[in-house]
């Protein structure tokens, strides 16, 4: 397997995937921020996709405020957030996440780590951490889009 | 005439974006969320186009593709895969199979509306006039 697949490229390739990513889709400029978590108070809408293959395996979790999550399916859909129910909301972070995690399969695929990917879950709520499992490497990726915060957790472990 | 165009995406985000895309258009849109509702639509509808995705329950795009093409009613229509995969061996097979062309998520409306220009005519919607 090639030496390329490493957490800090993984994490490399992730920062430059969301931004593309955010720029493309929504039209929302993302700007890599200092690490600061998600305050695990605040209401979120957080979107994971799972991705798995013989060399590596993990998951990218996208954390997104509720009202930022209600703004970006708004501007995905053409819509205004008043408009938009749960499920549509749900249905774009799910899709956003679905995209950047299909990036990165791509990049790890041409990297000679071969993965298949999972269809996207979403989770709600306010007071919750997902804890890696033993031998998982997490990292946070926090941008700063305006005057909203965007989190991407990666959980992954090379075999 | 309106031209047919079916989006067949489990995503209802993309397929959404797809219709909101062509909303200058004459353009019917059809959906469908897997490739086995895809098929049924394709054979009841004939659309002159079919925005197919990869990845997806029940029946997957490439699995749908290969029926279509099986299919002397159906195996004309033109088919534009849309993936969020955009790695060498996914291209390649997806190419294999026989597709128009593809687009890679992330992608902007301004792609998807001139992709399928190269494959159908696309006339503006007619605007309504006071009776």
């Amino acid at each position: 397997m090639s030496q390329i697949i490493q957490v800090p490229n993984i994490c490399e390739f992730m920062n430059r995937h969301l931004m593309d990513v955010f720029e493309t889709m929504l039209s929302m400029k993302a700007v890599p921020a200092a690490y600061a978590a998600m305050p695990h108070t605040e209401e979120r809408v957080t979107g994971s996709v799972a991705f798995a293959g013989d060399h590596i395996n993990g998951a990218v979790y996208l954390h997104l405020t509720t009202p930022f999550a209600n703004q970006v399916a708004a501007a995905m859909l053409g819509l205004s957030p008043e408009d938009l129910g749960e499920a549509e909301v749900n249905d774009v972070v799910g899709e956003v996440t679905n995209m950047l995690t299909g990036g990165l399969k791509s990049w790890l695929c041409d990297s000679g780590a071969e993965c298949a990917v999972s269809t996207p879950a979403i989770i709600r709520g306010s007071a919750f951490v997902i804890e890696p499992t033993p031998g998982v490497e997490r990292e946070w990726l926090v941008f700063n889009c305006d005057r909203n915060r965007i989190a991407v957790e990666i959980h992954v472990k090379v075999c | 005439m309106a031209i047919k165009i079916l989006s067949v995406d489990d995503s209802r985000t993309i397929r959404l974006i797809v219709g909101k895309a062509f909303r200058p258009y004459d353009v019917t849109l059809l959906e469908a969320a897997n490739g086995e509702e895809g098929l049924a639509v394709a054979a009841r509808e004939k659309p002159e186009l079919i925005f197919l995705d990869v990845t997806m329950p029940v029946m997957d795009g490439v699995t749908m593709l290969t029926k279509l093409k099986e299919d002397p009613a159906l195996k004309a229509i033109p088919v534009i895969m849309l993936t969020a995969e955009s790695g060498r061996e996914n291209v390649l097979q997806i190419a294999r199979l026989g597709v128009r062309d593809y687009l890679v998520k992330p992608f902007k409306e301004e792609q998807i509306v001139e992709k399928a220009g190269r494959c159908v005519t696309l006339e503006k919607r007619p605007v309504a006039t006071p009776a």
